[in-house]
């Protein structure tokens, strides 16, 4: 544990733990979703383009795991974190849950995500908690050209008309009720927003969040996303589909759980 | 240090048209032989230039087949990427695999300015009326796999590759300084694999041990068989600089002691260096099992065919949306 962390009461240190997991187990999983395109993507182009988002997402999860390593101080590597819990154990917001699907189904997830992260993000850019406000800084330099690529292919998809764009109301149909989960109550926010870590609470960011991505989608006549159906689940009960990544991930990993790869 | 990506001087439009061969005004059987004659003094050639048929076709072949193996060569790592065992792993698979797709790319656009387009090249390749490299018909059994695809098939390339940053035709040689730069990060990430494992426990060194055994027959022949440089076409025309048996002898200098440092064993028998010959000695390759592989018959050849062209299908509307909002041509 560093000086930095002991600074902060139990409580505190408890939710932001939780903060870290949250936003760790996000960009692992969709990381793990987006490099499924590695190799089969629609161009090349875009191949290389989805491979070097997946990779900025992993390094941001590979970071963000230390961080609350340091935190939690419990012997754990990244590693161990990110790969050495059940299914359950993860706490990544149910949109992510969702499999990878055709192009359109990826483009209206990295939307939804994208834009809801940038909130989170610039939530925590003032973050009293130093080491997360300079990996947060850091992140969000390189988030900007995801948003800058997603946003490019969401006016495609549904400017195309035909196909692309019947595709991508399905999308946002099938991710409509796990849509607004990214910003989610989490437990104990209050603390973090009194310890200045966070400068708002969920209500607030889920605000600022549908007024950033309102004029995009009025614009674009696509239908705002609702509520999230069940807020208090908004990270748990995954689906079966994140058990099989699950079980894709962790497959070498268990077969000799004590050597080094 | 030497910028690898540095590009030798492109001779101006103006400064090209003084080439001899690309004077329009001389027949073509002249033009042929001064192009001949400047190509094996060492010259470069470039797009624009004027270029025989033979010449043309030569090269398009030779590069579309490289671009087709980068491209089916994603698919064994592939099958790993979900599962690479860290988060170190899982970062530098990812970019390999992307490097890999990068290099498809550069590759098919060299082979489009001879004249073949893009959608025309990955058609006849899931058609299999075009080839690509021996080993990417492959299963890959094990993560072990993944290191020794990323060490000795990326060193077998590599080795094949370096030798072609001297092609004449020049497009292609500039864009193998990129790509041999990038090949030989994949071969420090693959031996860094082989080493963790081998200094592992008792069952990761058996899974190298295993994956190497299974791997080093189409390894030697992944060069092809001895031929006449005489009768080779592309030597002639210097597309390549090196004989299969060239590259095959540099490979096993180079790696043969590097593997056996690690305590690993080659299951040939008669692998041995001649130090009279100054040459490898080696069993016989499988030549069979390689003519019958790259002709699509090898062990995954179909089922990598069939993910491709279901992918392929599945993502046309997506290649549909941009070609229909592509501005047409006043």
């Amino acid at each position: 544990m560093t000086a930095v962390s002991e600074a902060l009461v139990p409580a505190t240190r408890d939710a932001l733990a939780l903060l870290l997991l949250a936003m760790a187990d996000d960009e692992l999983v969709i990381g793990f979703s987006d490099s499924e395109w590695t190799g089969i993507a629609p161009l090349l182009e875009e191949d290389v383009a989805m491979s070097s988002i997946a990779q900025d997402e992993l390094g941001h999860a590979q970071a963000l795991y230390r961080l609350l390593a340091e935190l939690v101080d419990d012997g754990r590597d990244a590693d161990a974190i990110a790969y050495d819990r059940p299914p359950e154990g993860y706490f990544h917001a149910r949109l992510l849950d969702h499999p990878r699907g055709d192009w359109a189904d990826t483009i209206a997830r990295r939307y939804l995500y994208d834009t809801a992260d940038a909130v989170r993000l610039e939530a925590l850019g003032a973050c009293s908690y130093e080491p997360l406000r300079e990996l947060v800084a850091k992140i969000r330099r390189e988030e900007r050209y995801h948003r800058m690529h997603v946003s490019a292919w969401l006016e495609r998809l549904a400017g195309a008309g035909g196909e692309p764009r019947r595709r991508l109301l399905d999308a946002l149909a099938r991710l409509a009720p796990d849509a607004a989960t990214v910003l989610a109550p989490l437990p104990n926010e209050l603390s973090l927003v009194m310890a200045g870590i966070l400068d708002a609470g969920s209500v607030d960011l889920d605000a600022r969040w549908r007024a950033e991505i309102g004029p995009a989608f009025e614009r674009l006549g696509l239908p705002m996303p609702p509520p999230a159906a069940e807020p208090a689940a908004a990270r748990t009960n995954h689906s079966e589909a994140f058990r099989w990544l699950h079980g894709e991930f962790t497959s070498v990993r268990q077969m000799d759980p004590g050597a080094t790869w | 240090m030497t910028d690898p990506l540095a590009l030798e001087p492109v001779l101006a439009p103006g400064e090209r048209g003084r080439l001899p061969f690309n004077d329009d005004h001389r027949d073509h059987d002249e033009r042929f032989e001064l192009f001949e004659a400047h190509v094996q003094a060492g010259g470069k050639v470039e797009s624009t230039d004027w270029m025989p048929d033979e010449y043309r076709t030569g090269v398009l072949r030779f590069v579309e087949m490289h671009a087709n193996s980068e491209l089916m060569g994603v698919l064994p790592e592939r099958e790993w990427l979900m599962r690479a065992p860290t988060l170190r792993r899982k970062l530098a698979l990812t970019a390999k695999v992307q490097d890999e797709v990068g290099h498809a790319q550069l590759l098919y656009r060299v082979a489009e300015d001879l004249g073949k387009p893009r959608d025309a090249m990955i058609e006849d390749l899931l058609a299999g009326k075009t080839k690509f490299h021996n080993v990417f018909h492959y299963p890959t059994r094990t993560w072990a796999d993944i290191g020794i695809i990323a060490w000795l098939v990326d060193a077998a390339a590599i080795v094949a590759q370096q030798a072609l940053r001297d092609s004449s035709y020049a497009p292609y040689a500039r864009t193998m300084r990129k790509i041999c730069w990038e090949e030989s990060v994949h071969i420090m990430h693959g031996r860094d694999v082989v080493v963790t494992m081998v200094t592992g426990t008792a069952q990761q060194r058996a899974m190298v041990q295993e994956a190497l055994d299974r791997w080093w027959g189409p390894l030697m022949q992944m060069h092809g068989p001895r031929s006449d440089r005489a009768k080779d076409r592309d030597l002639h025309w210097r597309i390549k600089a090196k004989t299969s048996e060239e590259l095959r002898q540099e490979f096993l200098s180079i790696y043969v002691p590097r593997i056996l440092e690690l305590g690993l064993t080659l299951p040939d028998p008669e692998l041995r260096y001649d130090d009279e010959a100054g040459a490898w000695r080696y069993g016989e390759p499988d030549w069979q099992e390689l003519r019958t592989v790259v002709t699509n018959h090898g062990p995954r050849s179909q089922e990598r065919l069939a993910f491709r062209q279901l992918n392929w299908d599945d993502t046309a509307w997506v290649r549909d949306s941009i070609l229909a909002a592509q501005p047409t041509a006043a």
